[in-house]
Formats: C-alpha cells, sequence, structure tokens
C-alpha cells in the first residue's frame, strides 16, 4: 500500500497520476464512491470524505479502514491532512478528525510508502527512498 | 538534550514522544498540562494514561507555571502539552494575556534541571480559517512559542500521521 498525504490542494492526485500513470477512471473519489469501491480501487482520493461518509453512516471507521489494508494492500490511498489547526466547535468535528487522524496512521503504519506534498512538492517521509 | 515535537491532532506525537524514554535511566516525571474539565477532556487524559501505564512515568498535573515545578536534578520529562498550557495561560485568568515569555522562561528552567525535555506542542495554524480575536492571538502566542522552543531544541521533529519526520 502507498500513502500520499499533504494539506488541501497540495498536489496529491496529480503527483499520484503523474507517478502512477493513473487515469481518472482509475481514481476513486472518496466524496462520492460506493464503499465497496475501496476494497477494489487502484487509487482512493480524498480518504478523509469516506471517514466522514461512515461516520454520518454510524459505521466503524478504523474496522473499515483495516479491512481496506488487508483487502487491498496494492491501493494508493490518498488523504488530507486535516488537523494541524484550532480544535472544532462541534463536536461531530472533533470526533471526524480524530478518526481521520487515527484512520490516517493505520493506513501509513500499513504502507510501504508514504508520500507528503507541500506546495505541489512531494517528500518521502516513509520507504526505501526516504528523503 | 531538549526535543520538540509538533504536529496536528491524533498524529502519533505522544506515542513518539514517549519512545524517547525508552532507553533513559533515571526518574521520568510527565507533566500533564490538560485540565481534567469535561468528559472529552477524561476520555482523552484516559487514554493517555492507558498508553504511559508501565513506562515508569511519574504524573505531575500543571496547568500552568511550569517553571515552578519541582524537578529532580537530571530527570527525564515529557511536558504534554502545549496547546492546553498555552490556552491555561491565556484564558484561566481575569484578563487575556500573552504568555510567550512566561512559557520560555519555564521551558528554560526545566531544561537546566534535566537531562532529557521532551516538550509536545501542536501545529494549530494550517486551517486556513480566519478566527475572531481571543483565537487569532492564541494561534499567534503559538506561533511565537513554538519557534521559540525550537530554536532551544537540539532536535525539532513533527509527526505526520504517525510518521516522525526530522
Amino acid at each position: 500500500m502507498i500513502m500520499i498525504t499533504g494539506g488541501a490542494f497540495s498536489g496529491k492526485k496529480a503527483y499520484a497520476k503523474t507517478r502512477f500513470g493513473f487515469s481518472d477512471g482509475d481514481i476513486m473519489n472518496g466524496e462520492n464512491c460506493s464503499f465497496d469501491a475501496v476494497f477494489s480501487a487502484k487509487c482512493i482520493a480524498d480518504y478523509q470524505l469516506i471517514v466522514k461518509r461512515l461516520l454520518e453512516e454510524k459505521a466503524d471507521v478504523q474496522t473499515f479502514t483495516e479491512r481496506l489494508c488487508k483487502e487491498n494492500p496494492n491501493a494508493v490511498v490518498i488523504i488530507n491532512e486535516i488537523g494541524a489547526g484550532i480544535i472544532p466547535l462541534e463536536k461531530s468535528d472533533r470526533i471526524r478528525r480524530e478518526e481521520t487522524g487515527r484512520a490516517g496512521c493505520l493506513i501509513a503504519r500499513n504502507s510501504s510508502e508514504v508520500i507528503r506534498l507541500v506546495c505541489g512538492i512531494p517528500t518521502i517521509i516513509k520507504g526505501e527512498n526516504k528523503a | 538534550m531538549t526535543v520538540l515535537v509538533t504536529g496536528g491532532s491524533k498524529c502519533g506525537k505522544s506515542h513518539f514522544a514517549e519512545s524517547l524514554f525508552n532507553d533513559l535511566e533515571g526518574e521520568k516525571i510527565y507533566i500533564a498540562t490538560m485540565q481534567p474539565y469535561g468528559e472529552e477532556a477524561f476520555a482523552a487524559i484516559e487514554r493517555h494514561r492507558k498508553m504511559r501505564s508501565g513506562k515508569g512515568f511519574e504524573t505531575i498535573e500543571k496547568y500552568t507555571d511550569i517553571g515552578s515545578v519541582d524537578v529532580p536534578e537530571g530527570c527525564g520529562v515529557l511536558l504534554e502539552c502545549m496547546g492546553n498550557l498555552c490556552a491555561n495561560e491565556m484564558f484561566c485568568g481575569e484578563e487575556m494575556t500573552c504568555p510567550a515569555d512566561k512559557i520560555i522562561d519555564g521551558i528554560k528552567q526545566l531544561k537546566s534541571r534535566t537531562k532529557l525535555l521532551v516538550i509536545v506542542t501542536n501545529e494549530v495554524g494550517s486551517d486556513g480559517i480566519s478566527y475572531a480575536e481571543g483565537t487569532a492571538e492564541y494561534i499567534r502566542e503559538m506561533g511565537e512559542i513554538n519557534r521559540r522552543t525550537a530554536e532551544l531544541s537540539d532536535l525539532v521533529v513533527e509527526c505526520v500521521y504517525g510518521i516522525p519526520v526530522r
């Protein structure tokens, strides 16, 4: 599994396309793809939105993420960094932030390589070619 | 040695910070700055207590004035976390204060007495939201404290989804 992270609009998806040659059809969009598609997709973008939708369905995010790691071990997972701000006022947002953090840690642990984008610039933070 | 560990929320900062004490001989002190108010704070404190249990830390709860904590010469101190400490100093008195100078003095005092000082802080300025005065001031103070603490540190590590980036 490979994980790509960074802030919003930092160049994550463009990096995935360039490096892995993905077409738009290869990339499942976390905003609206079916939950089942996650377990077979080549690339899942906006995993933080999958987390959001799972919470809205009252599903267990960590169990779902464990299943993703187990059943789709070759996936490229793109997930935004969302925790580097002020603690949200709404409890549901605080829970979402926490669940996203934990899910991201789980994906990172299961990934052979983790890349982080800053202003479109990739830095490998885990893996053989670690910076 | 002084180490600053930063990162967003739930990114594995505590886990990494605690691991730095694995090979440390002697006394280990955990200075907890979070005030136990409310159900969520209790849950967070419980989770951290469980994570620390068996690792040999003595816990001291200190919500403000960290410089006055009486730590024995040559011990190891894990201070967690700056986000709470800064908020406590700023908002717990009758008037809002700018605590950067006071907190940095406190860190210097702890640093002078410890063999290993690890400080866990937070990145709070990257959500792109404009906040009202008070919160905006808090972000500014945290930025200043983080910069000045980094200058005093031998090592600064940022955690990204559990991965320590040096």
